[in-house]
C-alpha cells in the first residue's frame, strides 16, 4: 500500500538524506588513515614554507561591524520586490515602505548613539 | 530533466547535513553555521514547492526565513563574543558550569 | 478583511510597537533610567491593556487578510502577557541583578518579547506564526545574557540560542513540508486541504512532529526541555520569572490556535473537536505530556538550586497543560486557560520571593531558607507567601492550583480516551507535593532559634506584589467563579 502511494519517493527521500550524512561521516572514519607526522601538518605542495600562524586572531570590532553590516543588509531583500512592484503598489506600498524605512533609521541613530559605529 | 523531487532530495540532504553538524559538532561557531544550512536547505524546499504549486507564498516565505536567519546569526555570533569575552572557549564541551 | 481597514483593530499591537521604539530611544538620553523607564514601560504597557479592552471586533473577525485573527482567545492571553510583562517590570525594579547601564535594553526586549506574544496568540497563518515565534525568542536569547559579566548568564544565553535556532530550523523545515502537501500556509487552507482528501499522511505526520519540536522547544516539554534549567539557572531571577510564564503562554496559545484550527474539525455544537489529519496527533501528545511531566517531577526531587528547582517544576507545569490540549474539547481549552490565570499568579510569586531572598542573601540555594520563618516578621510573612504558592503549585485545596487541576482532570475524564493520562497526572502531583514539601519544611521546621542570621527585609513594593499575589492565589481557589465566567467565554466563542 505503502509502495503504491505517490508519496512512496518522498519517504524514500527521508531515507537518503539521512543515509548521506551517516555514510559521509562513517566512510570515512572508518576508511581514512590515521597517519599524523610533521610533513602532513605541512601545507600541500604551495611552495614557500609558511611563517608564523595563520589562526590570526581578528579584533573583536570587525565582528561587530560584520553584525551590523548582516542585519541592515538583509533588509534589502523586502526593498527590492517592493522597489520592482513601485508602481502597482501605489501609495499605501509607499507608507508602508517608508514606515519600515523610518524603523530601521531609527535603530541605526541607536547603533549611532551608542557608539558602535566608533573605530576606537 | 530536473523535477520537484530533485529540488527536494537536495534540500533534505542538506537539511540533515545542517542538523548532524548541530549535533556532532564541538565548535560553536560550526554549530551556527549548520543552523544557517538548515534554514537555507528549508529555502530550497519553500522554493521549490511554491514553483511547483505556482503559488507565492512559498518565495514570501523564504525572503522572511532569510531576515530571520540573519537576525539569529546575528544575536548568536554577538553572544558567541561575550562568552568568549568571559569563558576565553568557543567550544561546546567546556559549556559545564550547570549540571544537575 | 484588508489591510487599511484592519489597523483600527490592531491599536493595541501599534501601541506596544511604538512603546518597543520609545523604550529604546528614551535609554539614549538618560544618564539615571530606571525609574523613568520603568515608569513608561508600565504605563505604555497599562495604556496597550486598556486598548485590548476597548478594541471592538471582538467577538471573532481575522485582520489583514486571514493573517491575524482578532477573537476572545487572543485577547484573554494578550491580557496574560501584558499583566505578566507590568508584574516583571516591577519585579526587575526588585532586582539587584538588573544594572543601571542597559537597563533601556533590558525593557525594551521585555516590551519586544510583549509584541511578538501578543500577536503569536492571535497568529492564524504559519508565516505570522513563524515570525512572531522569533520575536518572542530572540530578545528572550538577550535577556537570558543580560548579566554581560556573569559567566552562567553568558553560558545560559548561548545554550538557549543554539538549542532555540536548531528548533526553530525544525520547525520551519516542518511548515515547508507542510505548505508542499497542503499547497497552503494559512490554518483554514491547511485544514480544507487535510478534510478534503488524503495528501501524503507520511508526510504530515513528519512536518507535524517538526512543528511541535518547535514549539515543543518553547514551552520546555520533553524531550526539548534540555535548556530550561539551565537558562533559568543562569539569567536574572526576574527573567527567569518572565521566561516560565510570558514565552510560555505564548507557546501554548499558538499550539492550541494551531492543533485545534488546522488539525481538527468541530462538530456542529462545537464542545468537541475531531482530529482531521489521520495522524492520531491527540496520541502524540499525550505521550508527551506524560512523559513531560513525569521527567519534569522526577528530576526536580534532587535539585539543590531554587530556581532549577522551579524549572523543572515549570517543565511539570507545561505537560500538566497539554491535558487540556489533548482533550480536544472546548472543557479542555477552558481548563488550559483557568490554570494560565493561577499559573501566573503563583509562579510570579513563587519567583518574586526567591528573588527577595536572593537580594537580601546572595543565595540561590535551598539549604539557606533554613528557618526564614523566624528569622523576622517579614520572613515569616514572606515564608507564609512562598508557601500558599508552594501548595498551589503542587494542587493542594484550598488554593487555585487545585481547582486548576481538577479543571484539567475534569476535561481528560470527560474525553474518555485518556483516562491513563489523568492517572499519571495524579501520581505526579503526589511525588511533586514531596520536593515542593522540602523547601516548607526548612523554612518553618528547621532554625527556629535562627537570630543570628540576622534579619529579613523587604522592600515595600515587595510586599504590596507579594501580598496581591498571594491573595490571589489562595481566592482563585476559593471564589473561581469570576474566572471561569471569564475562561468560559474565551474559549467558548474561539470555536464558533
Amino acid at each position: 500500500m505503502l509502495a503504491a502511494s505517490k508519496y512512496a519517493p518522498v519517504v524514500l527521500l527521508f531515507v537518503i538524506a539521512l543515509a548521506i550524512p551517516v555514510l559521509m561521516i562513517g566512510i570515512a572514519t572508518i576508511v581514512g588513515p590515521r597517519r599524523l607526522g610533521v610533513k602532513k601538518k605541512v601545507p600541500f605542495e604551495c611552495g614557500t614554507e609558511p611563517i608564523g600562524d595563520t589562526r590570526k586572531r581578528f579584533s573583536v570590532r570587525f565582528f561587530l561591524v560584520a553584525l551590523l553590516f548582516i542585519v541592515f543588509d538583509v533588509e534589502a531583500v523586502f526593498i527590492f520586490p517592493w522597489a520592482v512592484l513601485f508602481r502597482q503598489l501605489g501609495l499605501f506600498g509607499f507608507i508602508e515602505m517608508a514606515v519600515f524605512l523610518f524603523i530601521l533609521i531609527l535603530g541605526l541613530v541607536y547603533v549611532w548613539k551608542k557608539g558602535a559605529l566608533e573605530w576606537e | 530533466m530536473i523535477t520537484l523531487d530533485h529540488y527536494l532530495y537536495l534540500s533534505a540532504i542538506l537539511f540533515f547535513i545542517g542538523v548532524f553538524g548541530v549535533l556532532f559538532r564541538r565548535n560553536l561557531i560550526v554549530i551556527l553555521m549548520s543552523i544557517e544550512l538548515m534554514l537555507n536547505a528549508v529555502n530550497l524546499s519553500f522554493i521549490a514547492f511554491s514553483r511547483y504549486t505556482a503559488s507565492m507564498d512559498g518565495h514570501v516565505f523564504a525572503f522572511f526565513v532569510m531576515a530571520v536567519a540573519a537576525a539569529e546569526a546575528g544575536i548568536g555570533l554577538a553572544i558567541l563574543v561575550m562568552l568568549f569575552r568571559n569563558r576565553r572557549t568557543v567550544q561546546a564541551d567546556d559549556l559545564t558550569l550547570m549540571r544537575d | 478583511m484588508a489591510n487599511v481597514e484592519s489597523l483600527r483593530y490592531f491599536l493595541p499591537e501599534l501601541l506596544l510597537t511604538a512603546l518597543v521604539l520609545a523604550v529604546f530611544l528614551v535609554d539614549l538620553g538618560l544618564k539615571r533610567k530606571k525609574v523613568p523607564i520603568a515608569t513608561l514601560m508600565v504605563v505604555g504597557l497599562l495604556v496597550s491593556l486598556y486598548a485590548v479592552l476597548k478594541t471592538p471586533g471582538a467577538e471573532g473577525v481575522t485582520l489583514f487578510l486571514g493573517m491575524v485573527s482578532l477573537d476572545p482567545f487572543s485577547v484573554f492571553f494578550k491580557v496574560i502577557f501584558i499583566v505578566t510583562a507590568v508584574l516583571v517590570t516591577l519585579f526587575s525594579m526588585e532586582s539587584d541583578e538588573v544594572e543601571e547601564k542597559n537597563f533601556g535594553e533590558y525593557m525594551g526586549f521585555i516590551a519586544a518579547t510583549t509584541l511578538g506574544a501578543v500577536l503569536l496568540a492571535s497568529s492564524n497563518h504559519m508565516l505570522m506564526a513563524f515570525l512572531t515565534l522569533e520575536l518572542v525568542s530572540v530578545p528572550c536569547y538577550v535577556l537570558a545574557g543580560y548579566i554581560s559579566r556573569s559567566r552562567r548568564s553568558s553560558e545560559a544565553s548561548l545554550k538557549y540560542v543554539i538549542f532555540g535556532a536548531a528548533s526553530s530550523g525544525l520547525m520551519v523545515y516542518g511548515i515547508s513540508l507542510l505548505f508542499g502537501v497542503t499547497g497552503s500556509l494559512s490554518f483554514e487552507g491547511i485544514r480544507d486541504a487535510l478534510s478534503a482528501g488524503n495528501p501524503g499522511e507520511i508526510i504530515v505526520l513528519i512536518s507535524l512532529i517538526f512543528i511541535l519540536a518547535g514549539l515543543g522547544y518553547k514551552i520546555a516539554v520533553f524531550p526539548f526541555h534540555m535548556w530550561c534549567p539551565d537558562v533559568y539557572e543562569g539569567a536574572p531571577t526576574p527573567i527567569t520569572a518572565f521566561l516560565s510564564v510570558g514565552p510560555k503562554a505564548a507557546g501554548f496559545a499558538v499550539l492550541v490556535r494551531m492543533l485545534h484550527v488546522a488539525f481538527s474539525s468541530s462538530d456542529g455544537a462545537a464542545a468537541y473537536l475531531t482530529d482531521i489529519s489521520s495522524v492520531d496527533w491527540p496520541f502524540l501528545v499525550a505521550i508527551i505530556s506524560a512523559a513531560t511531566m513525569t521527567i519534569g517531577n522526577l528530576l526536580a526531587i534532587n535539585q539543590s538550586n531554587i530556581k532549577r528547582l522551579l524549572a523543572y517544576s515549570s517543565i511539570a507545569h507545561a505537560g500538566y497543560l497539554l491535558m487540556g490540549v489533548v482533550a480536544l474539547s472546548q472543557l479542555g481549552t477552558q481548563a488550559l486557560l483557568f490554570y494560565f490565570v493561577v499559573y501566573l499568579l503563583m509562579n510570579l510569586g513563587a519567583f518574586l520571593v526567591v528573588l527577595n531572598f536572593r537580594s537580601q542573601t546572595r543565595s540561590e540555594q535551598i539549604g539557606d531558607y533554613t528557618g526564614l520563618a523566624w528569622r523576622s516578621p517579614i520572613g515569616a510573612f514572606v515564608a507564609v507567601s512562598m508557601a500558599i504558592f508552594l501548595f498551589s503549585l503542587t494542587g493542594i485545596p484550598p488554593f487555585g492550583g487545585f481547582i486548576g487541576k481538577v479543571y484539567l482532570f475534569a476535561s481528560i475524564i470527560q474525553g474518555e480516551r485518556f483516562i491513563w493520562l489523568a492517572i499519571v497526572a495524579i501520581a505526579n502531583s503526589v511525588i511533586s507535593l514531596y520536593y515542593y514539601a522540602r523547601i516548607i519544611k526548612v523554612m518553618f521546621l528547621r532554625g527556629i532559634d535562627a537570630e543570628d542570621l540576622g534579619g529579613f527585609v523587604s522592600s515595600p513594593t515587595t510586599i504590596t506584589l507579594l501580598t496581591i499575589l498571594a491573595v490571589g492565589t489562595a481566592v482563585s481557589g476559593i471564589f473561581w467563579g469570576p474566572i471561569a465566567r471569564w475562561v468560559s467565554h474565551s474559549a467558548s466563542l474561539f470555536f464558533g
